[in-house]
Protein backbone atom coordinates (compact mmCIF):
# COMPACT_ATOMS: atom_id res chain seq x y z
CA UNK A 1 0.00 0.00 0.00
CA UNK A 2 1.58 3.47 -0.97
CA UNK A 3 1.12 6.33 0.97
CA UNK A 4 0.16 8.66 -1.74
CA UNK A 5 -3.08 8.80 -0.63
CA UNK A 6 -1.98 11.06 2.67
CA UNK A 7 -1.23 14.30 0.74
CA UNK A 8 -4.55 14.23 -0.85
CA UNK A 9 -7.66 16.23 0.28
CA UNK A 10 -9.02 14.73 3.50
CA UNK A 11 -12.41 15.30 5.20
CA UNK A 12 -14.92 14.40 7.80
CA UNK A 13 -18.30 12.77 6.43
CA UNK A 14 -21.13 15.51 5.23
CA UNK A 15 -24.29 15.39 3.82
CA UNK A 16 -25.25 18.24 1.94
CA UNK A 17 -28.35 20.56 3.54
CA UNK A 18 -29.34 18.57 6.10
CA UNK A 19 -30.12 15.45 3.67
CA UNK A 20 -32.14 12.68 5.15
CA UNK A 21 -33.24 14.51 8.76
CA UNK A 22 -36.93 15.04 6.75
CA UNK A 23 -36.70 13.22 3.51
CA UNK A 24 -34.23 12.39 1.34
CA UNK A 25 -33.88 14.29 -1.48
CA UNK A 26 -31.87 12.79 -4.60
CA UNK A 27 -28.81 14.79 -5.60
CA UNK A 28 -28.33 14.01 -8.40
CA UNK A 29 -30.33 16.76 -10.90
CA UNK A 30 -29.17 15.99 -14.81
CA UNK A 31 -27.57 12.95 -16.29
CA UNK A 32 -26.23 13.21 -20.07
CA UNK A 33 -25.34 10.17 -21.78
CA UNK A 34 -23.21 10.88 -24.71
CA UNK A 35 -22.64 8.01 -27.37
CA UNK A 36 -21.94 7.33 -31.15
CA UNK A 37 -24.87 5.41 -33.47
CA UNK A 38 -22.50 3.35 -35.14
CA UNK A 39 -19.27 2.79 -33.42
CA UNK A 40 -18.42 -0.65 -31.55
CA UNK A 41 -17.22 0.91 -27.75
CA UNK A 42 -20.57 2.49 -27.46
CA UNK A 43 -22.18 -0.79 -28.13
CA UNK A 44 -22.95 -0.93 -24.25
CA UNK A 45 -24.04 2.30 -23.96
CA UNK A 46 -26.82 1.85 -26.72
CA UNK A 47 -27.87 -1.90 -25.03
CA UNK A 48 -28.48 0.59 -21.82
CA UNK A 49 -30.40 3.12 -23.93
CA UNK A 50 -32.95 0.87 -25.99
CA UNK A 51 -33.33 -1.63 -22.85
CA UNK A 52 -33.31 0.79 -19.31
CA UNK A 53 -33.14 4.03 -20.26
CA UNK A 54 -36.95 4.67 -19.94
CA UNK A 55 -37.57 2.24 -17.13
CA UNK A 56 -34.93 4.75 -15.32
CA UNK A 57 -36.16 7.76 -15.81
CA UNK A 58 -40.15 7.26 -15.20
CA UNK A 59 -38.17 5.61 -12.02
CA UNK A 60 -36.43 8.83 -11.36
CA UNK A 61 -38.78 11.89 -11.78
CA UNK A 62 -36.31 13.95 -10.20
CA UNK A 63 -33.49 13.42 -12.73
CA UNK A 64 -33.47 15.12 -15.98
CA UNK A 65 -32.15 12.45 -18.60
CA UNK A 66 -30.26 13.73 -21.80
CA UNK A 67 -29.50 11.64 -24.80
CA UNK A 68 -26.71 12.87 -27.05
CA UNK A 69 -25.84 11.23 -30.19
CA UNK A 70 -22.11 12.27 -31.77
CA UNK A 71 -20.13 10.64 -34.74
CA UNK A 72 -17.00 8.36 -33.87
CA UNK A 73 -16.68 9.46 -30.26
CA UNK A 74 -16.14 7.80 -27.34
CA UNK A 75 -19.19 6.87 -25.12
CA UNK A 76 -19.84 9.30 -21.72
CA UNK A 77 -21.21 9.79 -18.58
CA UNK A 78 -21.62 12.76 -17.13
CA UNK A 79 -23.49 13.58 -13.70
CA UNK A 80 -24.23 17.23 -12.70
CA UNK A 81 -25.19 17.50 -8.98
CA UNK A 82 -27.36 20.03 -7.01
CA UNK A 83 -24.09 21.24 -5.16
CA UNK A 84 -22.75 22.01 -8.45
CA UNK A 85 -20.75 19.17 -9.02
CA UNK A 86 -19.93 17.51 -12.46
CA UNK A 87 -18.96 13.97 -13.00
CA UNK A 88 -17.24 13.01 -16.08
CA UNK A 89 -16.74 9.36 -16.77
CA UNK A 90 -16.14 7.57 -20.12
CA UNK A 91 -17.97 4.77 -20.85
CA UNK A 92 -15.79 2.90 -23.52
CA UNK A 93 -15.70 -0.45 -24.58
CA UNK A 94 -18.22 -1.03 -21.32
CA UNK A 95 -21.03 -3.20 -21.15
CA UNK A 96 -24.56 -3.09 -20.41
CA UNK A 97 -24.19 -4.21 -16.96
CA UNK A 98 -21.45 -1.45 -16.04
CA UNK A 99 -22.90 0.73 -17.46
CA UNK A 100 -26.64 0.11 -14.55
CA UNK A 101 -23.90 0.09 -12.18
CA UNK A 102 -22.08 3.34 -13.14
CA UNK A 103 -25.39 4.76 -13.70
CA UNK A 104 -26.74 3.81 -10.19
CA UNK A 105 -23.05 5.55 -8.61
CA UNK A 106 -24.48 8.57 -10.26
CA UNK A 107 -27.60 8.65 -9.35
CA UNK A 108 -26.88 7.31 -5.05
CA UNK A 109 -23.71 9.97 -4.63
CA UNK A 110 -23.94 13.45 -3.29
CA UNK A 111 -21.20 14.79 -5.17
CA UNK A 112 -17.91 13.73 -6.81
CA UNK A 113 -16.75 11.95 -4.10
CA UNK A 114 -13.60 10.29 -5.93
CA UNK A 115 -10.88 12.77 -4.77
CA UNK A 116 -11.44 12.92 -0.91
CA UNK A 117 -10.42 10.89 2.02
CA UNK A 118 -12.02 10.58 5.10
CA UNK A 119 -10.37 10.86 8.38
CA UNK A 120 -13.56 9.83 10.28
CA UNK A 121 -16.41 7.42 10.00
CA UNK A 122 -18.62 9.62 11.74
CA UNK A 123 -19.80 13.19 12.54
CA UNK A 124 -21.99 14.44 15.13
CA UNK A 125 -23.02 17.97 16.22
CA UNK A 126 -22.92 17.11 19.64
CA UNK A 127 -20.10 15.28 21.02
CA UNK A 128 -21.43 14.58 24.69
CA UNK A 129 -24.88 14.42 26.43
CA UNK A 130 -23.14 13.32 30.14
CA UNK A 131 -20.12 15.56 29.97
CA UNK A 132 -17.03 14.90 28.93
CA UNK A 133 -15.04 12.45 31.27
CA UNK A 134 -12.25 13.87 33.41
CA UNK A 135 -10.10 12.42 35.74
CA UNK A 136 -11.73 13.36 38.79
CA UNK A 137 -15.15 11.84 37.38
CA UNK A 138 -16.97 9.70 39.97
CA UNK A 139 -13.61 9.63 42.37
CA UNK A 140 -14.07 10.09 46.04
CA UNK A 141 -14.43 13.81 47.44
CA UNK A 142 -11.50 13.26 49.51
CA UNK A 143 -9.19 12.27 46.67
CA UNK A 144 -9.72 15.88 45.02
CA UNK A 145 -8.11 17.76 48.10
CA UNK A 146 -5.24 15.30 48.75
CA UNK A 147 -2.11 16.81 48.84
CA UNK A 148 0.96 14.66 47.12
CA UNK A 149 3.48 13.11 48.50
CA UNK A 150 1.29 11.19 50.49
CA UNK A 151 1.65 7.97 52.45
CA UNK A 152 -1.27 6.49 51.57
CA UNK A 153 -1.38 6.86 48.05
CA UNK A 154 2.12 6.07 47.25
CA UNK A 155 1.92 2.20 49.13
CA UNK A 156 1.32 -0.63 46.71
CA UNK A 157 -2.09 -1.69 46.01
CA UNK A 158 -1.84 -5.67 46.99
CA UNK A 159 0.76 -5.15 50.35
CA UNK A 160 -0.37 -7.88 52.64
CA UNK A 161 -1.72 -6.60 55.63
CA UNK A 162 0.53 -6.43 58.95
CA UNK A 163 0.23 -8.07 61.93
CA UNK A 164 0.02 -4.90 63.85
CA UNK A 165 -2.63 -3.38 61.46
CA UNK A 166 -4.67 -6.99 61.91
CA UNK A 167 -4.46 -6.27 65.59
CA UNK A 168 -5.58 -2.56 65.52
CA UNK A 169 -8.52 -3.91 63.49
CA UNK A 170 -9.70 -6.83 65.36
CA UNK A 171 -9.77 -3.63 68.14
CA UNK A 172 -11.89 -1.30 66.12
CA UNK A 173 -14.14 -4.64 65.59
CA UNK A 174 -14.43 -5.26 69.26
CA UNK A 175 -14.71 -1.54 69.67
CA UNK A 176 -17.61 -1.50 67.25
CA UNK A 177 -18.81 -4.60 69.00
CA UNK A 178 -19.41 -3.34 72.32
CA UNK A 179 -20.88 -0.38 70.54
CA UNK A 180 -23.84 -2.56 68.86
CA UNK A 181 -24.90 -4.92 72.14
CA UNK A 182 -24.38 -1.49 74.36
CA UNK A 183 -26.84 0.24 71.81
CA UNK A 184 -29.19 -2.45 71.65
CA UNK A 185 -29.55 -2.51 75.56
CA UNK A 186 -30.33 0.54 75.81
CA UNK A 187 -32.76 0.65 73.49
CA UNK A 188 -34.14 -2.32 74.59
CA UNK B 1 -27.03 0.93 51.63
CA UNK B 2 -28.77 -1.60 53.83
CA UNK B 3 -28.47 -4.59 51.19
CA UNK B 4 -25.27 -3.57 50.50
CA UNK B 5 -24.15 -3.91 53.77
CA UNK B 6 -25.72 -7.01 54.47
CA UNK B 7 -24.39 -8.55 51.27
CA UNK B 8 -21.05 -7.75 52.17
CA UNK B 9 -21.24 -9.42 55.43
CA UNK B 10 -22.56 -11.98 53.57
CA UNK B 11 -19.50 -12.25 51.62
CA UNK B 12 -17.26 -11.34 54.16
CA UNK B 13 -18.26 -14.59 56.05
CA UNK B 14 -18.14 -16.62 53.57
CA UNK B 15 -14.19 -16.16 52.42
CA UNK B 16 -13.40 -14.34 55.48
CA UNK B 17 -9.19 -15.76 55.44
CA UNK B 18 -8.58 -15.89 51.72
CA UNK B 19 -9.72 -12.41 50.97
CA UNK B 20 -7.71 -11.09 53.91
CA UNK B 21 -4.77 -10.24 51.15
CA UNK B 22 -6.81 -8.96 49.14
CA UNK B 23 -9.19 -6.82 50.72
CA UNK B 24 -6.25 -3.89 51.03
CA UNK B 25 -5.96 -3.95 46.86
CA UNK B 26 -9.90 -3.89 46.76
CA UNK B 27 -9.74 -1.17 49.31
CA UNK B 28 -7.46 1.13 47.58
CA UNK B 29 -8.91 0.33 44.42
CA UNK B 30 -11.98 0.70 45.25
CA UNK B 31 -14.02 4.60 45.37
CA UNK B 32 -15.78 4.31 48.95
CA UNK B 33 -13.56 5.42 51.91
CA UNK B 34 -11.81 2.87 53.65
CA UNK B 35 -13.90 3.66 56.70
CA UNK B 36 -17.57 2.79 54.88
CA UNK B 37 -16.34 -0.93 53.87
CA UNK B 38 -15.21 -1.75 56.98
CA UNK B 39 -17.46 -4.67 57.54
CA UNK B 40 -19.37 -3.44 60.49
CA UNK B 41 -20.46 -6.57 62.52
CA UNK B 42 -24.12 -6.88 63.56
CA UNK B 43 -25.08 -7.48 67.30
CA UNK B 44 -27.38 -10.12 66.12
CA UNK B 45 -24.59 -12.15 63.65
CA UNK B 46 -25.33 -15.09 64.83
CA UNK B 47 -29.01 -15.07 63.60
CA UNK B 48 -29.01 -16.06 60.04
CA UNK B 49 -29.77 -13.61 57.41
CA UNK B 50 -32.61 -13.10 55.49
CA UNK B 51 -31.88 -13.68 52.09
CA UNK B 52 -35.22 -13.26 50.76
CA UNK B 53 -35.36 -9.82 52.10
CA UNK B 54 -32.06 -8.36 51.03
CA UNK B 55 -33.45 -9.70 47.57
CA UNK B 56 -36.50 -8.25 48.25
CA UNK B 57 -34.94 -4.78 49.01
CA UNK B 58 -32.50 -5.19 46.16
CA UNK B 59 -35.34 -5.26 43.70
CA UNK B 60 -37.68 -2.11 45.79
CA UNK B 61 -34.09 0.01 45.15
CA UNK B 62 -34.37 -1.25 41.55
CA UNK B 63 -37.91 -0.20 40.76
CA UNK B 64 -37.76 2.70 42.51
CA UNK B 65 -35.00 3.49 39.75
CA UNK B 66 -36.84 2.51 36.98
CA UNK B 67 -40.05 4.46 37.71
CA UNK B 68 -37.72 7.33 37.84
CA UNK B 69 -36.38 6.73 34.42
CA UNK B 70 -40.06 5.83 33.57
CA UNK B 71 -41.52 9.48 34.72
CA UNK B 72 -38.59 11.11 33.23
CA UNK B 73 -39.23 9.98 29.84
CA UNK B 74 -43.50 10.08 30.40
CA UNK B 75 -42.83 14.09 31.39
CA UNK B 76 -40.30 14.37 27.92
CA UNK B 77 -37.80 15.90 30.66
CA UNK B 78 -35.05 13.67 29.42
CA UNK B 79 -33.45 16.07 26.79
CA UNK B 80 -31.49 14.25 23.70
CA UNK B 81 -30.60 10.70 24.16
CA UNK B 82 -27.86 8.75 22.60
CA UNK B 83 -26.94 5.52 22.14
CA UNK B 84 -24.24 2.93 21.05
CA UNK B 85 -24.90 0.81 18.22
CA UNK B 86 -23.47 -1.97 16.62
CA UNK B 87 -23.67 -1.81 13.00
CA UNK B 88 -21.59 -4.15 10.19
CA UNK B 89 -19.12 -5.10 12.98
CA UNK B 90 -18.42 -2.01 14.39
CA UNK B 91 -20.01 0.10 17.44
CA UNK B 92 -21.07 3.70 16.98
CA UNK B 93 -22.05 6.10 19.65
CA UNK B 94 -24.78 8.23 17.76
CA UNK B 95 -27.19 10.89 18.73
CA UNK B 96 -30.18 12.01 16.77
CA UNK B 97 -28.64 13.69 13.66
CA UNK B 98 -25.60 12.16 13.55
CA UNK B 99 -23.67 10.77 10.26
CA UNK B 100 -22.28 7.66 10.49
CA UNK B 101 -20.56 5.32 7.47
CA UNK B 102 -20.53 1.79 7.10
CA UNK B 103 -17.83 0.76 5.20
CA UNK B 104 -18.35 -2.05 2.16
CA UNK B 105 -20.56 -3.73 0.27
CA UNK B 106 -24.25 -3.06 2.21
CA UNK B 107 -27.64 -3.65 0.00
CA UNK B 108 -29.41 -0.79 1.48
CA UNK B 109 -29.98 1.97 -0.86
CA UNK B 110 -30.59 5.58 -0.86
CA UNK B 111 -33.87 7.00 0.56
CA UNK B 112 -33.93 3.26 2.73
CA UNK B 113 -35.24 4.07 6.31
CA UNK B 114 -34.28 1.20 8.36
CA UNK B 115 -33.85 0.95 12.41
CA UNK B 116 -31.13 -0.06 14.02
CA UNK B 117 -32.30 -3.27 16.43
CA UNK B 118 -28.53 -4.31 17.96
CA UNK B 119 -28.79 -1.04 20.62
CA UNK B 120 -25.73 -2.05 23.20
CA UNK B 121 -26.63 1.46 25.22
CA UNK B 122 -28.83 4.15 25.53
CA UNK B 123 -28.29 7.19 27.49
CA UNK B 124 -29.52 10.18 28.38
CA UNK B 125 -28.44 12.77 30.94
CA UNK B 126 -29.75 11.81 33.92
CA UNK B 127 -29.75 7.91 33.39
CA UNK B 128 -27.96 5.42 31.11
CA UNK B 129 -29.69 2.19 29.97
CA UNK B 130 -26.82 -0.61 29.69
CA UNK B 131 -27.55 -4.41 27.47
CA UNK B 132 -25.85 -7.59 28.45
CA UNK B 133 -25.28 -7.53 25.90
CA UNK B 134 -27.79 -5.88 23.85
CA UNK B 135 -30.90 -4.16 25.21
CA UNK B 136 -33.82 -6.24 24.74
CA UNK B 137 -35.89 -6.00 21.05
CA UNK B 138 -38.46 -2.94 21.26
CA UNK B 139 -36.92 -1.06 24.58
CA UNK B 140 -35.05 1.88 22.35
CA UNK B 141 -35.90 2.04 19.06
CA UNK B 142 -33.00 4.24 16.26
CA UNK B 143 -34.18 5.02 12.91
CA UNK B 144 -31.75 6.24 10.33
CA UNK B 145 -32.14 6.98 6.64
CA UNK B 146 -29.78 5.97 4.21
CA UNK B 147 -28.04 9.70 2.71
CA UNK B 148 -25.38 8.29 0.10
CA UNK B 149 -23.86 5.56 -1.37
CA UNK B 150 -20.87 5.91 -3.45
CA UNK B 151 -17.19 4.37 -3.20
CA UNK B 152 -13.89 6.08 -1.94
CA UNK B 153 -11.02 7.39 -3.21
CA UNK B 154 -8.88 5.05 -5.26
CA UNK B 155 -6.46 3.33 -3.09
CA UNK B 156 -3.34 1.99 -4.50
CA UNK B 157 -1.90 -1.60 -3.64
CA UNK B 158 1.84 -1.10 -5.08
CA UNK B 159 4.09 -4.72 -4.12
CA UNK B 160 7.65 -5.09 -5.30
CA UNK B 161 10.17 -7.50 -4.23
CA UNK B 162 13.70 -6.38 -4.55
CA UNK B 163 16.10 -8.26 -7.24
CA UNK B 164 13.04 -10.78 -8.20
CA UNK B 165 12.12 -8.23 -11.10
CA UNK B 166 8.43 -8.59 -9.10
CA UNK B 167 6.27 -5.70 -8.83
CA UNK B 168 2.44 -5.13 -8.91
CA UNK B 169 -0.13 -2.54 -8.88
CA UNK B 170 -3.54 -2.59 -7.84
CA UNK B 171 -6.19 0.11 -7.55
CA UNK B 172 -9.61 -0.48 -5.57
CA UNK B 173 -12.35 1.62 -4.27
CA UNK B 174 -14.57 0.22 -1.85
CA UNK B 175 -18.28 1.01 -1.56
CA UNK B 176 -19.26 3.51 1.74
CA UNK B 177 -22.79 4.05 2.81
CA UNK B 178 -23.61 7.05 4.51
CA UNK B 179 -26.36 6.92 7.24
CA UNK B 180 -28.03 9.94 8.89
CA UNK B 181 -29.72 9.10 12.19
CA UNK B 182 -33.36 10.40 12.45
CA UNK B 183 -34.45 9.76 16.34
CA UNK B 184 -33.53 7.59 19.39
CA UNK B 185 -36.37 7.14 21.69
CA UNK B 186 -37.28 4.93 24.19
CA UNK B 187 -40.49 2.80 22.95
CA UNK B 188 -41.84 1.66 26.25
CA UNK B 189 -41.42 1.76 29.70
CA UNK B 190 -38.42 0.59 31.34
CA UNK B 191 -38.39 -2.83 33.24
CA UNK B 192 -42.24 -3.70 32.44
CA UNK B 193 -40.90 -7.16 32.82
CA UNK B 194 -44.59 -8.49 32.91
CA UNK B 195 -45.28 -7.30 29.32
CA UNK B 196 -45.61 -9.50 26.54
CA UNK B 197 -42.19 -9.38 24.28
CA UNK B 198 -42.97 -7.20 21.44
CA UNK B 199 -41.84 -9.18 17.53
CA UNK B 200 -38.57 -7.79 16.75
CA UNK B 201 -38.72 -6.20 13.68
CA UNK B 202 -36.80 -8.45 10.98
CA UNK B 203 -33.42 -8.42 11.28
CA UNK B 204 -32.00 -8.55 7.79
CA UNK B 205 -28.10 -7.98 8.63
Amino acid sequence: MSNSHLFMKSGFPRAPLQNGLGRYVCQLQRITLKFCKNNGSSKGMRDFIENHLVDFAKENPGIVVYVKPRRHRTPVLVGEYLNGDREWMSCRNSTEADITKWVDLLKTQNGSSSSLRLRKMWHTDVPSIQGPWTPFLLRAPETHGQAYPSVDASKPLDAPQTATEKLIELFRQQQLETEDVLSQKRAE
Amino acid sequence: MSFLSHTMRQVLRQAATQTSTLTGAMRCLSLAPALWQQNKPAAAAVAPIDVAAVAKDQQKECLSICERVNQQVAKQEQGRLFAVVHLCGKQFKITAGDIILVEGYWPPTTGDEISLDKVLLAGARDFTLIGRPILEPGLVTVKATVVEKTLTHTKTHFKKKRRKQYMRINFQRSPNTMLRINTIEVARPVDASSEAEQEPSKRLF
